[in-house]
């Protein structure tokens, strides 16, 4: 065979030397053409903040944040050819599959075809960009447009399908999709994904129906798929993402060269991400639905370390429903101004020392407090499973919480008091309309945060159903609203913290105005403990003193003890906007507390860092070179 | 991005470190001033001094576009600056420095900030200076462990050099190549040639990758380099299964340092359409016989170039050994030194000078490598013995000087790597007398011989025949060979020639290989006797049709 003589040649006959198509090759995979360049993924995923449930500054925005979207009625537009091609493959794939005996691979005899008796085509088409700066400079600025369709295989019956117990991922396939609406294409992509789906639906069944045999009796036997009505509702697709790349660039510049003023502050990062999604859901029950969404976020954040080695950071975020919409310049200018200063202080702040007694938790604190220790415990599948801790299962119609709370969990909420709220959506992962869900009513809990999968006392999702993409959906949270009927002004609370002090025969209580999310250890192998982050820590004194910064708080305790110390709360309710990593991935959350005035809270000193801060101070920043103090920005 | 003027001072400085003169690149200059700073100030109270530094920005430009069935799935662009800081603690006998290398990576401004390019290289160099003294610390209690000394220095010395090489640009002709794509990954179901069994194409896809990199490098020896160098790759992927299950495809492409020098369209939806075709001919060849063969083999000189990048390059190119061995380095020749490990009739050097070969452009020349060491060709082979390693500032035992081959892949320490492998024999033969040597052995043993066109991973054939004595070629599927190893390429290679064939790769660094049709006397050829897929539980949708 005589090569052509245009041009060097490689015979790639390495199918895994094109690496452009692990799309293909590998479905599993959502992220196609995977980078080349690892390092370069690593660095960045320092570089954008990710926050667990990181606790963010609710904005005020400049301009009403409507989504008109969600009054606009149902099936008023046309149906697109995308969703015709999913809704036309779909049907193909059922009237076909399991039409034929075929053994299975395992056993030798053949058995009865299987039918998928559930098929769902979730499909994201998101245009993005992220622009990222630091220091006062650009350090990356692109633009994607992706499309991946998530397809689901249930096999067996809703009693018991492919998906029980440990075998939930083997309904997925994940797999990229045309960016245009080329049918044809389109309806082989959707082929191909749901033929591997099919294959490893096929495979855990019979793992399941064997594994079933042999263990024992589970202690929650539902079955393993809700019955729900079918859904129809067709949106308008988002329009086109626009952003001003050099406006924003501009911004972010002089956003993040406020930190060249602080040279102990030796890492910041300013972010903008602007996202317009629609998401497409077709499924063999007669669901149809597209809806779309569009979220922006400007996120700032910064770290430093004492001379005793402890890191300390601080974070902040913006989040509006467009980039047009997020705070003016010179309030986010403000804001990272305070936030930098905040985070000098702390360096020098002194440490503090083992506590046990009163404290107040901010708004913000308190949303995040709750959004770990009661959200995260209060998800339906949690409640279910051999490894779950399932702290609240046995709980239900039990006081929880004090009388004078109520949580509820709204994504229907596009916003609160004039604030964007994060974990709105009109239907969740599965297809299901969202819903507001009384969680916990005067302390008493009345319910779970329902997926599809089914626990012993609730049989129905409730439009709780999320999931990054690539992931199953499980129960997660949306909006997460927390309300006092013992509410009284931010100034009585403080009292009644120094009273509560003094009481206790204490000098002095706390007050955490900011703390991030550690972690919701929530299986059955780990103690029952939780973790979040305090960040910025005072000392209240009983005597009138002015309140004094500490570092290194670190809070223990269990949960349940934890809720139940909370004596009274403020009338100043506070968001916090951020996204929220767990089994099923990362999604946008949020949660509105107020602030809360605990009897109780035990911590102790933060464990000790061993890294020195930097050597030698960081560059001079006029010199010869003519290297500016102030980079170019602003409106 | 914008052009800088060409400066092209291929300077082999022999000044001293105080008198190089300064370059005439502003990053250059912003890298140089930090590194000034550092190498003055970097030090904690009572503890050691690095003896070298060294910066490298890297800044990489890259732009993929995937195409299936004929829609385009994916675009992607992305442009980004990272700085490496390599510090090293120590002497040059023995240092802080592990075998994998040690450098510290941050992001660096995108958009040539200064003020953020050395904020970016001061932080890396905090992070590398204290994890250097670490490594000096360990490794300096682990060598106690051991009785000999290390059988090398850990670094070499080597001269200042500047030379400022022009910037490569991505350049490409984007909309182009997207319904090139396009079209491409559709052909199985609009070329009348395929259409036929476009039903059994389960997947259909064709790929462009492009890669630029500008490296601006400084270090304490007073160097100073800017490089750059480009890499563009296109491909088609297109395949499924045999009636029994077994996996079979075909993918390939063309490689150049242009886009412009890729192939043309025409030639993409040639490839494309014998890619179809070959894989319809795989799906309907016989398997190979169930019992093994061990004999002559003729391999393409695609297929030797594959033999000689799997076998041969690596273990040529010198790595420090295990610490606490009396090793020379890793690898199967490391104790082959003036040995034969080819036959006597082949030579092998490596001449990254070498920029185009019969017309085209090689990825693997360069001039300077990446630890500011100029190259020139090596004889790494004469007449089938070892008589030189391929060596960076890594020294190893017998080789205590660079020989120009500290070749970095993005964001690594620089390792020995080859630049243009060239393997020619003293007696190369045309391809009609290889096919000729082929069919005579063949009528000798009184049986049917082998030949491979090109191989899969895992070196095992993709597009292999059996060859009768008469010269009737059969296309055969699902064989994998045996004993294709070292001891094959020194003693079993009974003669080498026909056209050279150019393999080149972009990743993990830009590298070329040459090599001629080589047939080999005694390969084994077996069943791969894999466990075989199911084939699809359901049809793909109908073709739309014309």
């Amino acid at each position: 065979m005589d090569d052509s003589i245009h041009s060097e040649h490689i015979a790639l006959d390495h199918a895994h030397r094109l690496e452009a198509d692990t799309s293909l090759t590998s479905p599993d995979s959502y992220h196609p053409a995977v980078s080349r360049f690892d390092f370069l993924q690593r660095l960045f995923r320092h570089a954008v903040i990710v926050s667990l449930c990181a606790p963010m500054m609710a904005p005020a925005p400049t301009a009403a944040a409507q989504d008109e979207h969600a009054t606009q009625s149902a099936s008023t537009a046309p149906q697109p050819v995308l969703m015709d091609a999913m809704a036309t493959e779909l049907h193909r794939a059922l009237a076909e599959l399991g039409s034929s005996t075929e053994p299975v691979t395992a056993s030798k005899q053949k058995i009865p075809a299987q039918k998928p008796y559930f098929l769902s085509y979730s499909v994201a088409d998101a245009e993005s960009v992220t622009i990222t700066s630091q220091y006062g400079a650009i350090m990356n600025s692109s633009a994607s447009h992706e499309r991946t369709a998530d397809v689901q295989v249930r096999l067996g019956s809703p009693a018991e399908d492919n998906t029980h117990g440990t075998h939930r991922a083997s309904a997925l396939t994940t797999m990229a999709l045309p960016l245009t609406d080329d049918r044809a294409a389109i309806e082989r992509t959707l082929w191909y994904a749901t033929n591997r789906g099919y294959g490893k639906a096929l495979d855990a069944l019979e793992k399941v129906k064997t594994e079933q045999q042999v263990r024992a009796r589970e202690e929650d036997s539902s079955p393993d798929f809700t019955a729900e009505r079918p859904q129809v509702d067709i949106l308008a697709k988002e329009p086109a993402l626009t952003v001003d790349r050099s406006a924003w660039e501009s911004r972010l510049r002089e956003i993040s060269g406020i930190f060249r003023q602080y040279p102990n502050i030796f890492y910041d990062t300013a972010v903008l991400q602007a996202t317009h999604e629609t998401d497409y859901f077709v499924s063999s029950e007669g669901t149809k639905v597209e809806a779309p969404n569009h979220v922006a976020r400007l996120i700032v954040a910064a770290r430093t370390r004492a001379s005793d080695g402890m890191d300390m950071f601080r974070d902040e975020t913006f989040e509006a429903d467009s980039a047009g919409h997020l705070p003016d310049q010179a309030e986010v200018l403000a804001k990272t101004e305070a936030m930098a200063k905040g985070l000098n202080d702390l360096r020098t702040a002194p440490i503090t020392e083992p506590y046990n007694g009163p404290a107040i938790l901010s708004g913000r604190a308190a949303a995040v407090f709750f959004h770990e220790v009661l959200g995260h415990r209060l998800e339906g599948q949690r409640q279910r499973g051999d490894e779950e801790g399932e702290t609240f299962t046995k709980l239900l119609g039990k006081a929880i919480l004090p009388e004078f709370l109520s949580v509820a969990d709204d994504p229907t909420l596009t916003q609160y008091d004039g604030h964007p709220l994060s974990g709105h959506y009109l239907f969740d992962d599965e297809g299901q309309p969202a819903q507001r869900v009384q969680l916990v009513q005067d302390g008493v809990l009345d319910t779970f945060l329902m997926s599809r999968l089914p626990i012993a006392s609730f049989a129905n999702s409730n439009g709780h159903g999320s999931a990054e993409i690539g992931k199953m959906p499980t129960g997660r949270q949306g909006n997460l609203i927390v309300t006092s009927t013992k509410a009284v002004p931010e100034a009585k609370l403080r009292q009644m913290l120094k009273d509560a002090a003094r009481k206790q025969g204490k000098t002095y209580g706390l007050y955490f105005e900011d703390i991030s999310s550690g972690f919701a250890v929530t299986t059955r192998r780990s103690p029952q403990a939780f973790q979040v982050i305090p960040l910025v820590v005072y000392r209240v004194y009983v005597d009138g003193r002015p309140d004094e910064l500490v570092r290194g708080v670190s809070i223990v305790g269990t949960p349940q003890a934890a809720l139940r110390s909370i004596v009274a709360t403020d009338d100043q309710p506070e968001i916090f906007n951020g996204l929220c990593g767990a089994e099923s991935g990362t999604i946008p959350v949020s949660a509105v507390a107020p602030a809360m005035l605990v009897s109780q809270i035990e911590t102790q000193r933060q464990a000790q860092g061993t890294a020195r801060p930097p050597i030698v101070p960081p560059p001079p920043l006029d010199d010869a070179a003519g290297t500016s103090s102030s980079p170019k920005g602003g409106r | 991005m914008q052009f800088r003027v060409l400066v092209l001072l291929p300077v082999l400085s022999s000044f001293a470190l105080a008198q190089a003169p300064p370059p005439a690149d502003p990053i250059l200059s912003a890298m140089q001033q930090e590194l000034a700073r550092e190498k003055s100030d970097l030090v904690i109270p009572g503890m050691l001094r690095p003896y070298f530094l060294e910066y490298r920005l890297e800044d990489i430009h890259t732009y993929d576009a995937i195409a299936s069935y004929g829609a385009l799935t994916r675009e992607t662009e992305s442009h980004q600056r990272v700085v490496r800081v390599e510090v090293r603690i120590g002497s040059q006998t023995s240092d802080s420095s592990s075998a994998r290398g040690d450098g510290s990576l941050e992001l660096a401004p995108a958009d040539g900030d200064p003020a953020a390019l050395k904020y970016a290289l001061w932080s890396a160099t905090d992070d590398a200076y204290k994890n250097a003294l670490r490594a000096y610390a360990t490794k300096q209690a682990a060598l106690k462990n051991f009785q000999s000394a290390p059988t090398a220095n850990d670094f070499t010395t080597a001269k200042a050099v500047t030379l400022i090489e022009p910037l490569a640009t991505l350049t490409i002709d984007r909309d182009d190549w997207k319904h090139r794509l396009i079209e491409a990954s559709g052909l199985f179901e609009t070329s009348p040639e395929t259409r036929s069994f476009a039903d059994a194409v389960h997947y259909s896809s064709a790929s462009i990758s492009a890669l630029v990199v500008n490296r601006y490098t400084v270090n304490t020896d007073g160097t100073a380099l800017r490089h750059g160098y480009s890499g563009y790759t296109e491909g088609v992927n297109v395949g499924g299964q045999a009636q029994d299950g077994m996996e079979l495809g075909r993918s390939n492409g063309s490689v150049a340092t242009t886009a412009a020098g890729l192939e043309s369209s025409a030639a993409l939806n040639k490839r494309v359409v014998d890619d179809l075709i070959s894989f319809n001919q795989l799906r309907h060849a016989p398997i190979v016989d169930p019992e093994d063969y061990h004999g002559p083999v003729l391999f393409s000189g695609d297929a030797s170039a594959d033999v000689f990048n799997r076998l041969f390059v690596p273990n040529v190119e010198a790595d420090r050994p295990d610490i606490g061995t009396s090793a020379r380095t890793q690898g199967v020749y490391q104790s082959s030194f003036k040995t034969p490990i080819l036959p006597t009739f082949l030579s092998v050097v490596d001449d990254p000078t070498l920029r185009s070969f019969e017309g085209h452009s090689l990825l693997g020349a360069y001039k300077v490598d990446d630890e500011g060491v100029p190259v020139e060709p090596v004889d790494i082979v004469v007449h089938g013995k070892l008589m030189n390693y391929l060596v960076g500032r890594q020294p190893v035992k017998d080789f205590p000087e660079s020989n120009g081959h500290g070749r970095a892949a993005l964001g690594q320490s620089a390792h020995s790597r080859a630049g243009v492998v060239i393997i020619k024999s003293s007696d190369p033969l045309s391809t009609e007398a290889m096919r000729a040597r082929l069919l005579a052995l063949a009528k000798e043993q009184g049986r049917d011989v082998y030949m491979v066109e090109t191989l899969s991973g895992e070196l095992a054939p993709r597009v292999l025949y059996r060859v009768s004595p008469d010269g009737k070629r059969t296309l055969v599927r699902g064989a994998v060979f045996d004993e294709l190893d070292q001891r094959a390429i020194r003693s079993g290679i009974l003669a080498a020639g026909g056209k050279p064939y150019i393999a080149q790769q972009v990743a993990p660094v830009p590298q070329t290989t040459i090599a001629p049709e080589l047939l080999f006397g005694d390969i084994t050829v077996k069943r791969a006797n894999e466990e075989q897929q199911k084939l699809p539980y359901y049809p793909p949708p109908p073709l739309p049709q014309e």
